[in-house]
């Protein structure tokens, strides 16, 4: 077995030893022990591709270029993060008696089997096996989010379900008739779905039916991605769903959704032309900042905030894509890079604040945060303050670096909505971190507040902030290869 | 022969979906999904035997074991069960809903002249019918209240993803195949225990009443 396969086995391994009926400590050193050592399996396999090698499995079915790399080492980042802060997670429910042993079990099972699928999408070159990996997450993640078994989260999972389900039978259709489209030239085997082969034929390809196949494709991934207007059982999940949970879905399933997208955008490139899915792309990631924007200025919910945060960055990646310029597209990888690193620092100290005073809603928690919870209050205004945008942070480079390109090119009227809806982001995301951190204490609270503890998810947390601070200042050389790289297979198929 | 055999297995999936559109009863909106999926075996295996194509075999022994026999059961064990055997008014009365389906039915035909071999022989009318079909699902989905109706409503619209695979091509390589059959499997018996803990909780399945979520 190559390292490519051990990053795969390791995760699903854990998994099944997350069904065992451990004592709690065990379980915890083999839930962040193979999640650890995926991370190190997924490093080591990207560090192959850098030496020059194309590590791949099954006859090209799983093959690792630059894009695959890059979406791997930060699906293993953030799963190992996730895990981490997981175990502090269930450790608190656990001192309030809201957890029972089967629920761990069902925690420890399911979320390193998120971790394999999210891997297994990032590898794929094969349009069959990547929709089976896309619905393996989409299955994985249904019970994270009914995780607490509330009237909530059941309508939650029910909605997640079916919009993804409906989205994934788009996307099956897509698939379909992409293979179709082959048909003539590579055969019905396996050939026939494999990307590589497809932009090798590209120039062969029936262009109405791949057409039809691609427009299917863009909207059934854009499903998973949270694009608007299929953005609507993102909020609903994510508040729902336990926050170690919820920075898997905001990271993983966008990134791996993400890379889906990509995988459909250069065979489109390379086989219709540019212009074609890059319009699509445009409009659906316009339409998602747009539509953001609102929802952001008057929400109630911590956890939703965190939603529709994740559907505006996700629109961003789209309008760099669509914009169709070099520049942009690198902007674009470099900005799913500071966002996969910086959103779990979001999601941890927004959940760390919504387990301490029991609820997510903004009347719930009431004004004055920093002044009983210091701590994470003070990271959750970082994390805002990186999420918006702001320099020196990561996320104002790559921002910038679409915008530049946009106004550059011929999407001049595009640019300028982006550029409108991230002023009016900045002051939503002021405005609501403002009212939430600031402010007099409530004089009777409406519900007994726990003492902030440093524990081990504080120190996860801790750790979440100097990643998502540090990578604003220094970026591993490896990494900045890897996005060059990804930025070269999206431009050239390659 | 073999053409016409395809085309008449492929009306009969039409009809099933009509009917579904026009029915009440849960118990035989779900024998009509399995009616629905042993005819698309049917296809399959019409057209493997005129190939003599061995994967399209499999593939229809799969589908009619799977689609046309486990789903079915499982889906009538999760309603026996629960005790809720019809659907309540839909958000569209009958007539109504049958006339848009007809609609629909001209817009799936329409498009499928424009794919690739799809304006001649059998391969037009099985492409049009499984458009008109995934449409008529994507309706169903949003027109019912029902947990169940829901999930037939779904799987039609995979029945008729398949259809298109097979009208299309000659089926995805087999072992692709087998890969989204297990998901469906999966997805079908998640499904079924999410609307156990829904009406253990609601007592009911309406699945309008879940909307407490919004903004």
């Amino acid at each position: 077995m190559n390292l490519l396969l051990w990053t795969l086995a390791v995760p699903l391994l854990t998994a099944l030893a997350g069904l065992l009926p451990l004592p709690r400590r065990w379980k915890e050193i083999a839930l962040v022990g193979g999640l650890a050592l995926t991370f190190a399996l997924a490093v080591g396999t990207a560090s192959q591709f850098l030496a020059g090698a194309v590590p791949g499995a099954f006859d090209e079915a799983l093959r690792v270029d630059g894009l695959s790399a890059l979406v791997l080492v930060l699906s293993a980042l953030v799963g190992l993060m996730s895990g981490a802060y997981g175990i502090a997670y269930l450790r608190r429910n656990e001192d309030r008696g809201l957890l029972t042993p089967w629920k761990r079990r069902e925690f420890d099972a399911l979320v390193p089997l998120y971790v394999f699928a999210m891997l297994l999408v990032s590898v794929c070159n094969n349009l069959g096996i990547l929709w089976i990996a896309v619905e393996v997450t989409t299955l994985a993640s249904v019970f994270l989010v009914a995780f607490h078994d509330r009237d909530t989260s059941l309508e939650a999972a029910w909605k997640f379900l079916m919009l993804g389900s409906l989205g994934l039978a788009f996307a099956l259709l897509g698939t379909v008739l992409m293979f179709a489209a082959g048909r003539g030239v590579l055969g019905e085997g396996m050939a026939g779905l494999n990307v590589t082969r497809l932009i090798e034929v590209a120039g062969q390809l029936h262009p109405l039916t791949l057409k039809l196949g691609v427009v299917f494709a863009l909207v059934g991934y854009g499903t998973k991605a949270g694009l608007a207007p299929m953005h609507t059982w993102k909020p609903d999940a994510y508040r729902e769903a336990p926050s170690p949970a919820g920075v898997l879905m905001a990271v993983g399933m966008l990134n791996g959704a993400l890379y889906c997208l990509l995988r459909v955008h250069t065979i489109a490139n390379a086989a219709l032309g540019p212009g074609f899915s890059s319009r699509l792309l445009l409009a659906l990631g316009l339409l998602s900042v747009a539509v953001a924007t609102p929802f952001i200025l008057i929400q109630w919910n911590l956890k939703r905030l965190l939603a529709y945060s994740s559907v505006e960055h996700v629109g961003i990646m789209a309008i760099g894509i669509g914009l169709g310029a070099e520049a942009a597209t690198f902007g674009a990888l470099l900005h799913l890079t500071y966002h996969s690193i910086a959103k779990p620092l979001a999601f941890f100290s927004a959940g760390t604040l919504a387990q301490l005073h029991s609820s997510s809603n903004f009347e719930q928690i009431g004004p004055g945060t920093l002044g009983r919870t210091p701590v994470a209050s003070t990271l959750f205004v970082l994390a805002m303050v990186i999420m918006t945008g702001s320099p020196p942070f990561g996320m104002f480079f790559s921002e910038l670096i679409i915008l530049r390109a946009g106004f550059a090119g011929p999407h001049l009227a595009a640019s300028v909505i982006l550029l409108g809806c991230l002023v009016l982001l900045f002051c939503g995301f002021a405005y609501q971190t403002g009212r939430l951190v600031l402010g007099e204490q409530p004089a009777a609270p409406a519900r007994p507040v726990d003492v902030e503890k440093m524990d081990f998810g504080s120190l996860t947390m801790l750790l979440a902030a100097v990643l998502a601070v540090g990578s604003a200042f220094y970026l591993p050389p490896g990494l900045l290869e890897l996005i060059h790289a990804a930025a070269r297979v999206v431009e050239g198929g390659r | 022969m073999s053409q016409d055999l395809v085309v008449l297995c492929a009306a009969g999936m039409l009809v099933t979906a009509y009917l579904m559109v026009g029915q009440k009863a849960l118990f035989t909106a779900i024998r009509l999904y399995a009616i629905q999926s042993v005819l698309l075996g049917g296809v399959a295996l019409v057209m493997g035997l005129a190939g003599h194509n061995a994967h399209l075999l499999a593939s229809a022994a799969l589908t009619i074991g799977l689609k046309g026999l486990l789903i079915p059961w499982f889906l009538m064990r999760v309603i026996d069960r629960i005790g809720i055997r019809r659907e309540i008014e839909p958000f569209l009365n009958v007539p109504s809903s049958l006339l848009i389906c007809l609609g629909l039915t001209v817009v799936g035909y329409r498009v499928s002249t424009r794919l690739a071999d799809g304006a001649q022989g059998a391969a037009h009318h099985v492409i049009g019918v499984s458009l008109s079909m995934l449409l008529m699902g994507l309706f169903l989905m949003v027109t019912r209240r029902k947990a169940v109706t829901q999930i037939l409503a779904l799987l039609t619209v995979e029945n008729s993803v398949f259809l298109v695979a097979l009208g299309a091509t000659s089926g995805m390589p087999l072992i692709v195949e087998l890969g989204i059959s297990f998901d469906v499997i999966v997805a079908v018996l998640v499904l079924g225990v999410l609307v156990h803990r829904i009406v253990d909780r609601f007592d009911s399945m309406d699945v309008s009443r879940l909307s407490k979520l919004k903004g």
